[in-house]
């Protein structure tokens, strides 16, 4: 066999990023649908098959993430993010493939392109549980949401809570 | 808290320079600060660690000489030889390097060239190692990264021993002819040649006195390269319309082949290729030996299928000269090169973008023309330099990948995403190239093979939904007037159908000319399509309701049993040959109709109504057709979600792959052949086809691991009989795609539609789309018998069965 590559000389695009660390939850002031990590996570995310998906728009469909995300592997499961009280989509979903590598294909080539023109994000997660769709804001969307001082049309104008203005962000 | 590179070098050498001369000034500014933190101890980074931080960006600044970083490095290496970590960690780095930055292997090879004249033993060792990752790899028949060790050494070829490389060479064309003498349709002794040609160039350029023996090498590669393969046909991309192709095809080897033959009458100057390495006037050059390298016997094909390998541009050969022309050399090495980096390191396509944008400065200063230089300016360059354009050769690289037969390493998403970088790193540069080469593969539709034309629309409409949709359609509106079944207006039509599926409909039509707009049907605007059982004209309009009503409530079976029974009765009444059709209608309409809203709706839906659904198949072949029919018919405006929905039956088995096929090409789908034109309808076929060659695959691939001893007999014995019975599936489905067009084709039915409105010239494209079908199913039979091999039982084709992947 081949020798094994002990490190790249280039980063790799499908780690997970440091927001699913351990090490994220000692953090204060981070909140979100995310949280609540089994202590097993490394071993979870090494054969993981979902992906969370990040910055969506509101308005974007179902149909519209599975016409790309296919582009990696058959979709097994898409799950959207939903506002905790009025069931809508806020802006995340959460994508299972039926095999980590195309989730990891997904993290290097579709992490970071636009769909419906914006940029979206991906992370590997170590599985969707019920639950775990619905936004952790106080106002029932993402946490993100609530304290965003720019307007941006495509996830409900300006943060929730910064237009009530009662926090400053983060 | 680094030092800069400068400082630390100086030490290294041992020329001790004041480097830590403001020592006083800190220890004054200690008086004025109270709450200093303690500052940390000064690091002084080690020096493996200053080496790898160095080598790695090797040749990538343009204001640094690469010659002198190569020379710095070389020194370093040799003076600091003795020291654990550069022997170890950093030598690692290096092997690594040379792997996944192909752009940079004549670069580290002049280091070590560097390094060999101060420190002999020191090369030695770098050698040492590099030989026995060679040999690894050519054991593990990593044909790629074998020929990265081998170009090393090609690079080094002035200080080995006698003739160094060429006795590789020599043995890989033995057994290339070995393997070539024992089967036609070998593709492995291809990979080997083609090999043993990219590297003479770097072997001749770093040493003298070879030449001849290099002129003897390639008069016996020549039957070889030269020589036709039964299955290029297959990877020909531009195989023409049937009667006219004005492409030649040409092999990657066969143009190697005559581009060095070419290259030796102009003294084998391979201008390309940057020297690195000059030699200082007091250096005594310290021969080193090549390690021993022995081709195993028999060879290890290796993890991938091969097959040979076509040569593939958008800009060669044109009037302008943006690009190498293909008989010279130049033209194989670079592509060579950036194929290589783009597939070897799809994790990080960042970086990749990067090498891309920078490909100048790995290649000999003056090979380009310079960047960004505008297309219309290339005219003006003066005799005697370079006019092509970095941007034309990294995007023609791409786009190779992307149109390679039978497929590329990678998925096809990653190509997209290199493209969608590089226009972000370098709009101003790259949006040109790019719009000439889809000006090109527009303009030559018709001669480009189908399933790449698919490819094509795809990434098109993916590429511009990362860019605002934006596109010149005003250059193609003479192309909107054109029927539906001409291959430019199929192309508008579904690359519009697929920006619509990333995006929306009124998005869309608002990026559209409004020549345009007629192409997009108002019932596009609709999220939510009509149920035609609302209309009181509709067959059946009453129980159609009925039967959706019942569905909403979740009312037991035997209660919608009545309106299906209902529908049975009035079908048999009006002569209906198989009510079950009707009823099916019915009820799978309603499925669609109240799960329109979301994908995970009609799947939660289909989900629930399985039983029946798989009971309906189970009964009637014609009934089962018809569940695909209400599908398509309920999407007509959105054949997108009617394809992912088919997709879904097909994993819960309610509908087969048989009657997808029998759906999509069958005598009552295909009649006059206008459909082939429809994209989506290619779409649902392939798909289906995938899961079926899959699956085959899968079962492959237990079946081996099960030879290996994790299944016993019993179970072996098992899965191979699933095998031979899902094999003749396959072979039986691919045939009777290419039968079902194959009629057209050949103009059976050719009357049918002069007699219509369309005309001969309807007629002629028809044919032509159907031969289009014919070629790629009947490629895509050829590959799954290849690489699946003659019946993967067989003892003898055992290495050809761990090739699937």
């Amino acid at each position: 066999m081949p020798p094994l590559r002990t490190r790249s000389t280039v980063d790799r695009l499908d780690k997970p990023s440091s927001y699913a660390s351990k090490n994220r939850k000692r953090k204060r002031g981070r909140n979100d649908e995310r949280e609540q990590r089994s202590p097993d996570l490394d071993d979870k995310l090494r054969e993981a098959t979902t992906l969370y998906v990040g910055n969506l728009s509101f308005y974007t469909t179902e149909e519209q993430i599975h016409e790309l995300f296919s582009k990696c592997g058959e979709i097994k499961r898409l799950v959207m993010g939903l506002d905790r009280f009025q069931k809508t989509p806020c802006g995340f979903c959460f994508v299972e493939y039926y095999t980590h590598q195309d989730a990891l294909d997904c993290m290097k080539y579709v992490g970071g392109t636009k769909l419906d023109e914006r940029q979206i994000r991906t992370d590997l997660d170590e599985g969707f549980v019920e639950g775990r769709q619905y936004g952790r804001g106080k106002s029932g969307g993402q946490v993100r949401d609530e304290y965003r001082d720019e307007y941006d049309p495509g996830r409900g104008g300006f943060g929730r809570a910064y237009s009530e203005g009662d926090e400053k962000g983060r | 808290m680094e030092n800069g590179a400068n400082g630390d070098r100086k030490r290294h050498n041992g020329n001790n320079g004041n480097y830590n001369n403001n020592s006083r000034k800190r220890r004054y500014r200690d008086d004025d600060e109270v709450e200093r933190t303690p500052q940390r101890r000064r690091y002084e980074e080690p020096i493996a660690s200053q080496l790898r931080r160095q080598l790695l960006v090797i040749a990538e600044k343009p204001a640094r000489s690469a010659e002198d970083e190569a020379r710095g490095i070389g020194r370093d290496i040799a003076n600091n030889f003795d020291d654990d970590q550069v022997r170890g960690g950093f030598l690692d780095d290096m092997m690594a390097l040379l792997v996944e930055q192909p752009v940079k292997i004549p670069f580290i090879a002049a280091a070590v060239r560097y390094t060999n004249d101060l420190n002999s033993e020191a090369a030695k060792e770098i050698i040492a190692r590099a030989g026995r990752l060679m040999q690894e790899y050519l054991d593990a028949g990593e044909w790629r990264e074998f020929k990265f060790f081998l170009r090393f050494f090609a690079c080094l070829q002035g200080i080995l021993e006698g003739d160094g490389v060429f006795s590789v060479f020599d043995q890989l064309f033995d057994t290339a002819a070995d393997l070539q003498a024992a089967s036609q349709e070998d593709a492995v002794g291809l990979e080997l040649v083609k090999i043993i040609l990219v590297t003479i160039p770097y072997a001749l350029t770093s040493s003298s006195g070879l030449e001849q023996k290099a002129l003897d090498l390639l008069e016996n590669t020549d039957i070889i390269a030269s020589a036709s393969h039964p299955l290029e046909n297959l990877a020909n991309p531009f195989p023409g319309n049937g009667d006219e192709n004005i492409f030649e095809y040409q092999s990657i080897i066969g143009l190697l082949q005559k581009q060095l033959v070419r290259e030796s009458t102009l003294g084998w100057s391979f201008a390309c290729i940057p020297r690195i390495y000059n030699k200082s006037d007091d250096a005594v050059v310290n021969k080193q030996t090549l390690p021993t390298v022995t081709v195993p016997s028999p060879v290890n094909p290796g993890p991938k299928p091969v097959f040979p390998e076509a040569f593939c541009s958008l800009y060669a050969d044109l009037s302008v000269e943006s690009v190498p022309t293909t008989e010279n050399i130049a033209c194989s090495l670079i592509r060579d090169v950036i194929v290589d980096q783009i597939n070897v390191m799809d994790f990080n396509r960042i970086a990749v973008t990067k090498f891309l944008i920078d490909l100048d400065l790995y290649w000999a200063p003056g090979t380009f023309v310079g960047r960004s230089v505008p297309f219309d300016k290339i005219k003006d360059v003066e005799e005697g330099r370079s006019p092509w354009k970095p941007e034309d050769c990294a995007i023609d690289a791409v786009f190779s990948q992307l149109l390679l037969l039978p497929a590329p390493e990678h998925k096809l998403v990653y190509y997209h995403s290199v493209v969608i970088e590089a226009c972000r790193f370098s709009p101003g540069a790259i949006a040109p190239s790019l719009g000439r080469a889809i000006r090109y593969v527009f303009k030559n539709l018709e001669y480009l093979d189908m399933e790449l034309a698919y490819r094509f629309l795809d990434w098109f409409a993916h590429h511009i939904s990362n860019y605002d949709f934006r596109w010149k359609w005003s250059e193609w509106s003479e192309e909107v007037g054109r029927p539906n079944v001409h291959p430019k207006k199929a192309f508008i039509l579904s690359s519009i159908d697929k920006e619509i599926r990333l995006s929306f409909t009124k998005r869309i039509r608002e990026s559209l000319p409004a020549e345009y707009h007629s192409l997009i049907p108002d019932g596009k605007e609709k999220d939510i399509p009509d149920f035609k059982y609302n209309v009181e004209t509709t067959p059946y309009a009453a129980e159609g309701r009925q039967i959706l009503a019942l569905l909403r409530s979740r009312a037991a079976d035997t209660e919608l049993q009545v309106p299906i029974d209902a529908i049975h009765s009035q079908a048999l009444a009006h002569g209906v040959l198989d009510p079950l059709v009707s009823s099916t209608d019915a009820y799978m309409t309603a499925i669609c109709f109240i799960g329109s809203k979301s994908l995970s709706h009609v799947l939660s839906n289909i989900e629930r109504c399985k039983e029946r659904l798989l009971a309906i198949g189970a009964q009637s072949d014609a009934a089962r057709r018809q569940i695909i029919q209400s599908v398509v018919s309920y999407w007509a405006y959105h054949p997108g979600t009617a394809v992912n929905i088919v997709d879904k039956l097909l994993n819960y088995t309610i509908v087969t792959p048989e009657s997808v096929v029998q759906w999509a090409l069958g005598p009552d789908a295909l009649r006059d052949g206008r459909v082939l034109a429809e994209w989506w309808r290619y779409e649902m076929v392939s798909v289906t086809m995938f899961k079926v060659t899959n699956r085959v695959r899968q079962i492959v691939k237990a079946r081996v691991a099960g030879a290996r001893g994790a299944l016993g007999a019993n179970e072996v014995q098992l899965l191979d009989d699933t095998l031979e019975k899902e094999r003749v599936g396959e072979r039986a489905l691919f045939g009777s795609i290419v039968e079902a067009v194959s009629g057209l084709a050949n103009g059976a039915t050719e009357g049918a539609i002069i007699e219509g409105e369309g005309g001969e010239e309807e007629g002629n494209l028809v044919r032509t789309w159907a031969g289009r079908w014919a070629r790629v199913f009947g490629r895509k039979m050829a590959v799954e018998e290849a690489i699946v091999g003659e019946a993967a039982g067989v003892e003898e084709n055992k290495v050809d069965v761990e090739n699937v992947e």
